[in-house]
């Protein structure tokens, strides 16, 4: 896998994706919304840490809606121009081409984590106090590898499918709520919490939330790090095994350009 | 009378061309059980955020907005989706009135709206324990109604401008995010500052979340009655806003020549 063709797919799905009115929404506005309204639902919850529920789940949850509808939609964008056969005949992998869009809109997608923060800062004079910065920078590296991870095997799911915007509109709000995006996964009842550990995202979030726990516990943190560094095997393992099976059904099914 | 005939027809046409593609399971999970999750995760942040046990207001608050997120988005897009394949331009210079074709576009999809609301505030009742056993059912329902009728004519008045714009989705999008905010159905509009305050007045759902809430609890006649009267007042005022925008910008759209563009 060519590291140039990686670097150059991820600078030009960026610029892509920025272009995007409907990126923007997601990136620039929908976090600052987001944040907003968590602020007004959770200031009378009495409890100490209501910001970090705020900050992160303002920010988090328009993080999630950036990557699902921009690297799940983007494979529906190539189907619509009729450049997905393309990229998929072209002697350049089609995975390294799919793994530098996803990860220019991974990158972009952190922005909603800083605009949610600074829209809780100056509107509401709200500020997080960081337990330990590395263990911070950590815990973004190992959110930002599973969120890669899912948006590849999403895509691969979605490659052949023509209904990607329903399928991509059926993994918002179901994920918000099992893996505990605005509010402990505690709540929920007791037979969705089986799906919400088993989901990557629930283990990225709580691994974040604990960096603004203070005094924070390392051998928690290392636990909840091992689960999710297992969990991200195990999705990158289905998503090889899926690209195997999508890429001998798109040549037998030949429907690339059918939407 | 054929007139007539044709606009059933060509509501039918529309709504059935929407969903061509998709199974009935995949419309269903589509239009009713995604709305009913987006209505769980914020009764669920609210049951958090508030320490409440009672959810009544998150249940109907968000039902209704859910049907109003339907009409608006659907009225909304009615040239946004032209534009995308191309007819804007032979929409545009036919003598047909462009605010009955956004009508004969959204007709169906607003019986539809009231369907995913009911479908809410009943899965909703359910899962988080509402009895409606004090409620009057039948001004429940022109409560819903009304909430509806104002929506409809926001979605008219927002129509408009696609026919100049081409980030339909963009404007709608922050509209809905602005009316989950300040229409009062996850926090009381109380709790915003003076100048949302106001602007949370000009939006359809305001009132009628505020009427619903008032038929679980102590019901004051005048009151209800003022609020429902406001409603209609709202949608109304949108509805004629809409006449005089549709118009603006048709005669803006065709000046630039721009209606293929997206």
């Amino acid at each position: 896998m060519s590291l140039r063709v990686l670097v150059s797919s991820m600078l030009v799905q960026m610029k892509k994706s920025f272009a995007r009115p409907m990126f923007r929404v997601c990136l620039l506005i929908e976090p600052i919304a987001n944040t907003i309204l968590l602020y007004y639902m959770f200031r009378h919850s009495g409890r100490s840490d209501f910001g970090t529920y705020v900050i992160l789940g303002g920010g988090l949850t328009s993080l999630w809606e950036v990557i699902l509808f921009s690297s799940a939609g983007d494979i529906n964008r190539e189907r619509y121009s009729g450049t997905l056969s393309l990229l998929f005949a072209m002697p350049t992998p089609f995975p390294a081409i799919l793994l530098g869009k996803i990860m220019g809109n991974t990158v972009l997608s952190f922005i909603t984590l800083i605009l949610s923060y600074a829209t809780a800062r100056i509107l509401f004079g709200l500020t997080l106090a960081v337990s330990s910065i590395g263990l911070l920078i950590a815990a973004l590296v190992m959110a930002a590898i599973s969120f890669v991870v899912i948006s590849m095997f999403l895509a691969y799911a979605l490659t052949l499918s023509r209904r990607t915007v329903l399928y991509m509109n059926c993994l918002n709000f179901p994920i918000f709520l099992l893996c505990g995006f605005a509010f402990p996964i505690e709540i929920l009842p007791q037979w969705a919490l089986p799906l919400s550990y088993a989901l990557p995202p629930t283990w990225a979030i709580r691994l974040l939330r604990m960096c603004f726990v203070s005094p924070m516990d390392p051998l928690l943190f290392g636990e909840y790090s091992l689960i999710l560094a297992g969990e991200i095997v195990v999705f990158a393992f289905f998503a090889v095994l899926l690209y195997r099976v999508i890429d001998r059904q798109v040549r037998i099914r030949a429907s690339l350009e059918v939407f | 009378m054929n007139g007539v005939k044709r606009f059933f027809q060509q509501a039918w046409l529309y709504y059935k061309g929407q969903y061509t593609q998709f199974s009935f399971q995949e419309v269903f999970i589509y239009r009713m059980a995604l709305p009913l999750f987006t209505l769980i995760y914020y009764c669920m942040a609210a049951q958090y955020g508030f320490n409440s046990p009672r959810l009544t207001h998150w249940v109907i608050g968000n039902s209704f907005l859910l049907c109003t997120s339907q009409g608006v988005f659907r009225l909304g897009l009615s040239f946004g989706d032209e534009r995308f394949n191309g007819r804007l331009r032979t929409l545009v210079v036919s003598p047909h009135n462009k605010l009955a074709i956004v009508m004969e576009k959204s007709f169906v999809f607003i019986f539809e709206g009231l369907l995913t609301s009911s479908f809410g505030i009943l899965c909703g009742s359910l899962i988080f324990g509402i009895s409606f056993a004090d409620v009057n059912l039948l001004t429940f329902a022109i409560v819903l109604i009304s909430g509806m009728v104002a929506a409809m004519g926001f979605g008219m008045f927002l129509s408009a401008f696609g026919l100049v714009s081409d980030s339909m989705h963009f404007i709608l999008n922050v509209i809905y995010m602005a009316m989950t905010i300040l229409c009062g159905a996850n926090f009381p509009v109380s709790d915003l500052p003076a100048a949302a305050r106001a602007i949370s007045h000009m939006l359809p759902l305001t009132r009628s979340i505020q009427a619903a809430d008032m038929l679980f609890g102590t019901v004051d006649g005048v009151r209800l009655t003022s609020l429902l009267a406001q409603e209609w007042g709202v949608g109304i005022a949108y509805l004629l806003l809409g006449f005089i925008t549709v118009k603006v910008c048709e005669r803006i759209a065709i000046k630039r020549a721009t209606l293929e563009m997206f």
